[in-house]
């Protein structure tokens, strides 16, 4: 996809500040419409983590020769598919620096920054960008949503280690150094957010309306003034919540050339966007009840329903966050977190084998299922490059020398899987390079402490 | 028990270091902690300095920074705490820049480390005498004098879901839940304002949907509302144009809560004539351009009057903005008509109008929002609706026993703002508010009337006031039992505003260092063991005495005499400067001597919620003026938020820097 565009979003977004309230709509579709004349389709990226580490003996694979015949414990589930999973041992993430007092503030919002909190502003957001957000300012300009971010519990939580702020403990999306993304917890407003559908009897649901792109535009002009006297910080703080805005128009622009979209190919004109041969968009079942597994299980379904859709092609969700969530499936209603300092203590170490093992499964869910999808040529999978991982190696320790991954799906041929590399070299930012390039956004630098990428995986 | 304990623990980390031996320290504890909890710092110096010039004062406060803090640093400190980021504090910044606000906020860690003991570490090559540690506290705490005029950013504050909801309703009459859907906050210090287009896609959806409340379908009948807020169809349509622009100067007056600048005003003419180009009827025109403003900036941000040009750093806030402030600040509401008609005639800058329009607002049903705001968060109780219990330990803990809990607080904690009562009935009164719920808690027969919250006298001193409060005894417990260390931290940091130092980041395993079976120990043991530990034994020496003057509590807040293993309750605790006391009737009877010290702490959290930032430097000379106003009086809690707001803090802001 490298070079076909008129204009990335990302060369545009860096210049907003200044261009309070440019339509960058126009100048937008048209690379967009450039893009749309690929025939093969695009590489997806999606991320979905866990806290508070593995088992280490339990989730690393003993070699490379026996990974597909005896894979760990942990990874069981991965086994219809292991031949399309990816993993390697050895690379670091990043050191905690100044918050040696905060490993669960950094385990997640390190995870795709790759990067320190300002120790000076730490009682603010002040963090780079994540890898996602990234992903989404280059290729989310194609779909109507850039990016979706789901989570399974409220990112609420009251404790600042190391004097952090507290959205640090339950974010992993960063749109800009200063702005955590909240996620999606209900699948009822997912789904209705992914399809536009009118107003729910609950009324969940954001309808947008013909005229709403112009009227925000004008929401923008009108703000001019209110800018101009504003000091510097408030300015800032202002330009957040218009570039929001402006994010908004967006997306309305992307629901309205999908529309126009629709109508054509109504008309017989097509434009080979969907195969006869693909299989048809996966149903969605929201869970009555208040199983976990279940409640994971339809926020892997929504993920998989958005990239078969092409609704988005880069999604974050947060299995968990880092405090203490319990497994009561399991058997047991011990707290994550404090299972994890098991100091070797045998029954703690089975359950927090056990809770790994479940977070896994549900990830193994959601792949094996893109697995028996047919788009294309092959798979959705084939499409995509699916990356679970926890910010910690041992949680009973607070390491991270080696943080634990699983990839799945061969980003169109960009990632050579079936494979454990048991020796690789390099840190958290040149895995996510790595990624990113393979899933063809450009960078302009590396991301967080990266210095390289990780060739070997590349196919 | 380790995880367990040490779940507070992870709170905040601070530099690793290892500890060869204590018993060089222990001599000279119980003296040193004596003098400086009993006398801080502050209240010393502050008597003789009030006459003092400021010229004075500064160069008192150099002078002993030079002489006393310097040498302390560089001798002590400065070893470790340099660039070393596992340092985490680097002092040799604040030593060259000793007022700024960023040092500041170092020398606070570093006074709480040095108070308790906690540094320099034991291993340390030599260790400050007690005259040394006496005189560093002493030359700290003086440096606010070097400090400038300063009331700090009013950062653009977005408003609050809760604040958003009230707004709606108090302009539109809708139902204040729609805000509902918007994402939870995460409240940092200050605030977190952040944004992300989700949430402008919910606010434009609850948008549609006041409108669509609001405005009749056509042809039905058009609602009282819509004929407040929208007039009525002009019968000359050439008239359009000159109506709408009425109807949004008053649209937009109310939800700016200011005037609209012209330009403001054209811009929302212009999504008028976007809708009549698009063929709209006028109604639907002007429901458009409604709908632009309820997405606004300005409306969903506290927001200055746009194009007052100054080249001044520090300005005085306009009057809206003022009342924008303190509405918001006392009701989580919009400002009123009285509010809105003094900022108008430009009079509600003036101290007296302000501090009697505070009194006003505190008067009323509306200032309950405070306790939701401020008061449930100072106290720490905001939890406890969601937090665990063991449910086959207490199962009493149910929904509605949590929320009467709650409410007992909320009241208790209105009636001493809105009565103008002393702060110090907050640990020292003689009723509180109970609903049948809690009724056993307190062995108080059941009324006929189970639903009310009824004003009871209290005759057990154990009771009364929040030191015996279920509400704030439950929040500091564990899910299977009372925290003696949470309930000692919860106290020195939210009762005495004593800032206590975060524990080592890699606590040590206390179970492996002794020989049996941890389970067997009694709860004071195990927690005893903190103290055997050098890493943690300074901090658990003060907090922990402090924690079991309440084991009389249970988990829950339910008196008792026999802990949970059946033995007897040992419930023998000392404050840090050495006072013992058994039952929290005792440790009242203590806490009379340090009265000014709790009124300063409330105020101080109170200011710092008000402006929404850390309190810092120049803001503690503030304080002591203050407190100094409010102490003939004995601290009465409405008066002290009167003078908050009438501060100079409060009403102006700094632009530039």
């Amino acid at each position: 996809m490298t070079g076909r565009h008129a204009i990335n979003r990302r060369t545009c977004l860096m210049g907003t500040g200044a261009a309070l309230a440019l339509p960058l709509l126009d100048v937008m579709s048209e690379a967009q419409d450039v893009g749309e004349t690929s025939q093969s389709p695009p590489v997806r990226l999606g991320f979905m983590y866990m806290p508070h580490g593995v088992i280490m003996d339990q989730f690393w694979p003993s070699d490379a020769e026996t990974f597909l015949t005896s894979p760990p414990p942990a990874i069981e589930s991965l086994r219809p598919i292991l031949n399309q999973c990816l993993m390697m041992k050895g690379i670091a993430g990043v050191s905690n620096g100044p918050f040696q007092g905060a490993p669960h503030a950094l385990e997640l919002s390190t995870w795709l920054t790759a990067a320190l909190p300002n120790p000076d502003r730490r009682n603010e957001v002040n963090i780079s960008i994540s890898a996602d957000q990234i992903a989404a300012n280059y290729v989310g300009s194609f779909t109507p949503l850039p990016s979706l971010e789901l989570a399974t519990m409220p990112q609420t939580w009251k404790e600042n280690q190391a004097g952090l702020n507290e959205a640090y403990y339950s974010h992993c999306s960063y749109r800009s150094p200063t702005q955590a993304v909240p996620a999606e917890i209900n699948p009822r407003s997912v789904l209705n957010r992914l399809f536009q559908k009118p107003d729910d009897s609950a009324g969940n649901t954001p309808a947008i309306e013909p005229l709403d792109r112009q009227l925000l535009d004008r929401v923008l002009i009108g703000a001019r003034d209110l800018r101009r006297t504003l000091p510097i910080g408030d300015q800032r703080k202002l330009d957040e919540y218009l570039d929001s805005v402006r994010s908004v128009e967006r997306r309305i622009a992307a629901i309205e050339s999908r529309q126009k979209e629709a109508a054509m190919a109504k008309a017989g004109v097509r434009t080979s966007r969907v195969k006869e041969s693909d299989a048809p968009p996966i149903e969605i079942k929201i869970p009555e009840g208040d199983k976990r597994s279940e409640y994971m299980q339809v926020m892997c379904d929504l993920t998989i329903l958005a990239f078969q859709t092409d609704t988005t092609r880069v999604s974050t969700y947060i299995g968990s966050t880092p405090n203490g969530v319990s497994y009561p499936e399991l058997g047991f209603t011990d707290k994550h977190h404090s299972t994890t300092h098991h100091s070797n203590d045998p029954e703690k170490v089975r359950k927090v084998a056990a809770i790994t093992k479940f977070n896994i499964d549900q990830f193994a869910y959601m792949v094996t299922k893109m697995a028996d999808l047919t788009e294309g040529e092959g798979t959705l999978l084939d499409h995509c490059i699916m990356m679970w991982g926890s910010g910690l190696e041992d949680g009973d320790r607070h390491t991270r020398a080696n943080l634990p991954f699983i990839i799945a799906g061969g980003g169109v041929g960009s990632l050579k899987t079936g494979r454990f590399l048991p020796n690789v070299k390099g840190n958290q930012g040149d895995l996510l390079t790595t990624l990113l390039d393979c899933a063809g956004v450009p960078l302009d630098r590396p991301i967080g402490i990266a210095t390289k990428q990780i060739d070997e995986i590349k196919a | 028990m380790k995880t367990l304990d040490c779940q507070q623990h992870a709170r905040q980390g601070r530099f690793d270091h290892s500890v060869v031996t204590l018993a060089v320290r222990c001599l000279g504890i119980a003296l040193l902690l004596l003098h400086w909890f009993a006398c801080p710092p502050n209240a010393t110096s502050q008597s003789q300095d009030e006459n003092a010039s400021e010229d004075l004062l500064r160069d008192d406060a150099m002078q002993s920074f030079k002489t006393k803090v310097q040498p302390f640093v560089k001798k002590y400190c400065v070893d470790c705490h340099n660039t070393r980021p596992e340092a985490q504090l680097n002092l040799e910044t604040a030593l060259r820049n000793p007022e700024s606000a960023a040092s500041f906020r170092l020398w606070k860690k570093a006074v709480a480390s040095v108070k308790v003991l906690d540094m320099p570490p034991e291993d340390a090559s030599e260790l400050p005498t007690d005259q040394e540690r006496q005189d560093f506290l002493d030359s700290i705490a003086k440096l606010k004098y070097l400090a400038s005029r300063d009331p700090g950013p009013f950062i653009l504050r977005r408003l609050s879901k809760v604040e958003f909801g009230n707004t709606l309703h108090a302009l539109y009459g809708v139902d204040s839940s729609l805000s509902s859907i918007l994402p939870d906050e995460v409240v940092g210090e200050g605030y977190l304002n952040s944004i992300s287009p989700l949430q402008s896609e919910l606010y434009l959806g609850i948008a549609n949907q006041v409108i669509r409340s609001v405005i009749a379908e056509s042809g039905s009948p058009v609602t009282e509302q819509q004929e407040r807020l929208l007039g009525n169809l002009p019968a000359d349509p050439q008239l359009y144009r000159t109506e709408a622009r009425k109807v949004a100067l008053s649209l937009a007056s109310d939800a700016y809560r200011r005037p609209p600048s012209d330009s403001e005003l054209e811009a929302l003419l212009s999504v008028f004539d976007l809708g009549q180009e698009n063929q709209l009827d006028y109604m639907s025109s002007l429901a458009l351009m409604w709908k632009a403003i309820l997405v606004s900036p300005q409306f969903l941000f506290i927001t200055p009057q746009p194009g007052i040009e100054t080249d001044s750093s520090i300005v005085p806030l306009d009057d809206y903005q003022l009342a924008s402030r303190l509405s918001y600040l006392l009701w989580s509401h919009p400002p009123d008509g009285e509010l809105r008609a003094l900022a108008e005639a430009g009079n509600l800058s003036d101290p007296d109008v302000l501090r009697s329009q505070v009194q006003r607002l505190l008067g009323d049903a509306k200032s309950r929002a405070l306790f939701d705001t401020f008061g449930a968060q100072w106290l720490s109780v905001g939890g406890l609706l969601d937090q665990t219990f063991d449910p086959d330990l207490f199962p009493e803990m149910t929904p509605a026993v949590r929320s009467a809990m709650l409410e007992e607080v909320r009241w208790f904690f209105q009636s001493i703002v809105s009565e103008n009562q002393s702060i110090f009935r907050f640990v020292d009164s003689d009723y509180t508010f109970i609903s049948d719920e809690i009724a056993d808690w307190y062995e108080i027969e059941k009324s006929d009337d189970a639903s009310t919250v009824q004003r009871v006298k209290i005759t057990d001193p154990n009771r009364g006031g929040i030191l015996g409060m279920p509400a704030v005894l439950a929040s500091t417990s564990f899910p299977t039992r009372s925290s003696p260390v949470n309930r000692g931290v919860w106290f020195l940091e939210q009762v005495l505003g004593e800032h206590v130092p975060p524990p080592p980041p890699d606590v040590p395993d206390l179970a492996a260092s002794i020989s049996g079976d941890p389970k067997k120990l009694t709860l004071r043991e195990r927690t005893e063991m903190h103290q055997s530990d050098p890493a943690c034994a300074n901090c658990h020496r003060i907090l922990d005495p402090i924690g079991f003057g309440f084991e009389n509590f249970d988990a829950i807040g339910r008196w008792r005499t026999v802990d949970m293993d059946g033995n007897p309750v040992d419930s023998q605790g000392s404050l840090p400067s050495g006072e013992a006391f058994a039952t929290p009737a005792e440790l009242k009877e203590q806490l009379i001597k340090r009265k000014g010290d709790v009124a300063r702490n409330v105020t101080a959290q109170f200011m710092a919620f008000s402006l929404g930032r850390p309190l810092e430097s120049y803001d503690e000379r503030v304080l002591d003026e203050l407190m100094n106003r409010l102490a003939p009086d004995d601290y009465p809690m409405g008066t002290m938020i009167g003078e908050v707001v009438t501060s100079y803090l409060f009403t102006h802001r700094r632009i530039s820097k």
